[in-house]
């Protein structure tokens, strides 16, 4: 394994770490803000580790850029579908 | 076992799981969200089977256009019936676990018997394979939907076309508003859209071109034309119409009248029926067919003969 694979797989193993933080607490937490709360926060970081894990496997500039591309669009929709989610639970309630 | 195998294999148990919990779940609600991860999945499997044409189709008719409109026929239920869920009823069918011994059985003897077939030396594959160095066509997939099997592709957007019409035949008109599930005027929601609908239209139209040599073609480009049209209806931008003009009936009907209209003309320079003349039909004939199947799904989901703008 050398330098690069190294990097690589830290930076996946980080990612699953959120990934797996975000899924225990979107089942365990108690309400939906919360449960919004876990998932969207850690999901994107969790989801820019693997991008950037996947981007220093690939070595390649074109892969790279598509990679970051995939994270901002994942970013805009769990972004805008949150908020979405979250004003429809706050008008649910009132 | 190495990784790749294990993969598999969770791949392949996911799926009967899933499959499973999307037929005895008893909310609707969740039935349809678990087939929407299905098709996911689904889609993975089809990656690691190497066929990227069926993946692609998968993840954005399967899961995503097909998920949309199954929530919004269990909307419609429910606004019909505000009092009772739409829950699947109580107990089980007395056919069930026959059917079910019945299709476990049939499944093994099709992959058993799959397993022991060898690959024939002079199969239709090669031979077409061989035909398709003769075109300018890359991807193997595009060229039998659109050149060995063209009539297959004719019929399914034919089918595509009878579907709409059976639709409005039997469905009441949708309410101007009905359709929209979320607040129209939630600040994020014309942020997403003027990001997501040109995005849309700028990757089915990648699908359209990349189909010639790589993944892609026509029914994923308008799938993924078909989601701009979703989240449009969505969100109150476009609304039921009460009837189509010109304009719709022209889109809904290109892919057809461009296939026929090539198909049929091309007998009048002495060539036979869907013989097509060159790379530009391909082209045509696949554009035309995108709009088609994008505004037809889109047409389905809104439940409506017709979209129009939002009255200002």
């Amino acid at each position: 394994m050398n330098f690069q694979d190294g990097i690589a797989v830290v930076l996946l193993i980080a990612g699953c770490f959120f990934y797996l933080a975000g899924t225990v607490g979107l089942l365990r937490f108690g309400d939906v803000h919360s449960r919004l709360h876990a998932l969207t926060k850690a999901d994107n970081l969790g989801l820019m580790l693997v991008c950037a894990a996947l981007a220093v496997l690939a070595a390649d500039w074109r892969i790279s850029a598509l990679l970051a591309l995939i994270w901002l669009l994942g970013l805009l929709a769990a972004t805008v579908s949150a908020h979405l989610i979250a004003r429809h639970a706050r008008r649910g309630w009132e | 076992m190495d990784t790749a195998h294990l993969v598999d294999l969770l791949l392949a148990v996911g799926m009967v799981v899933l499959a499973l919990q999307v037929v005895s779940e008893r909310a609707v609600l969740r039935s349809i969200i678990l087939f929407v991860v299905f098709g996911l999945v689904m889609a993975l499997a089809w990656t690691r089977l190497q066929a990227p044409d069926l993946a692609l189709a998968e993840a954005a008719i399967g899961a995503g256009v097909t998920g949309a409109l199954m929530m919004m026929a269990w909307r419609r239920l429910l606004i019909i019936n505000p009092d009772q869920p739409a829950d699947t009823p109580r107990g089980r069918s007395r056919v069930a676990v026959p059917v079910a011994l019945l299709a476990a059985a049939l499944v093994a003897t099709i992959g058993l018997s799959a397993l022991n077939i060898d690959p024939h030396a002079n199969g239709a594959g090669l031979i077409a394979l061989d035909e398709l160095t003769d075109t300018s066509l890359g991807n193997p997939v595009t060229g039998v939907l659109l050149l060995f099997r063209n009539l297959d592709t004719l019929l399914e957007m034919a089918v595509l076309l009878i579907a709409l019409l059976g639709a409005r035949a039997v469905s009441t008109p949708a309410h101007p508003n009905e359709a929209a599930v979320v607040e129209t005027s939630a600040p994020l929601v014309g942020a997403l859209l003027a990001i997501l609908v040109p995005l849309s239209i700028l990757i089915a139209t990648h699908l359209l071109l990349a189909g010639t040599n790589e993944p892609g073609g026509a029914f994923q480009a308008g799938a993924v034309l078909a989601a701009g049209g979703v989240a449009l209806v969505l969100t109150a931008r476009l609304q039921p119409g009460e009837r189509p003009g010109v304009v719709t009936q022209l889109a809904v009907t290109a892919g057809l009248l461009a296939f026929v209209g090539i198909g049929v003309g091309i007998m009048a320079f002495g060539e036979k029926l869907l013989v097509l003349p060159g790379t530009w039909a391909i082209y045509v004939i696949e554009t035309a067919m995108m709009v088609s199947i994008g505004l037809t799904l889109a047409l389905l989901f809104a439940g409506a003969p017709a979209l129009v703008g939002r009255p200002k």
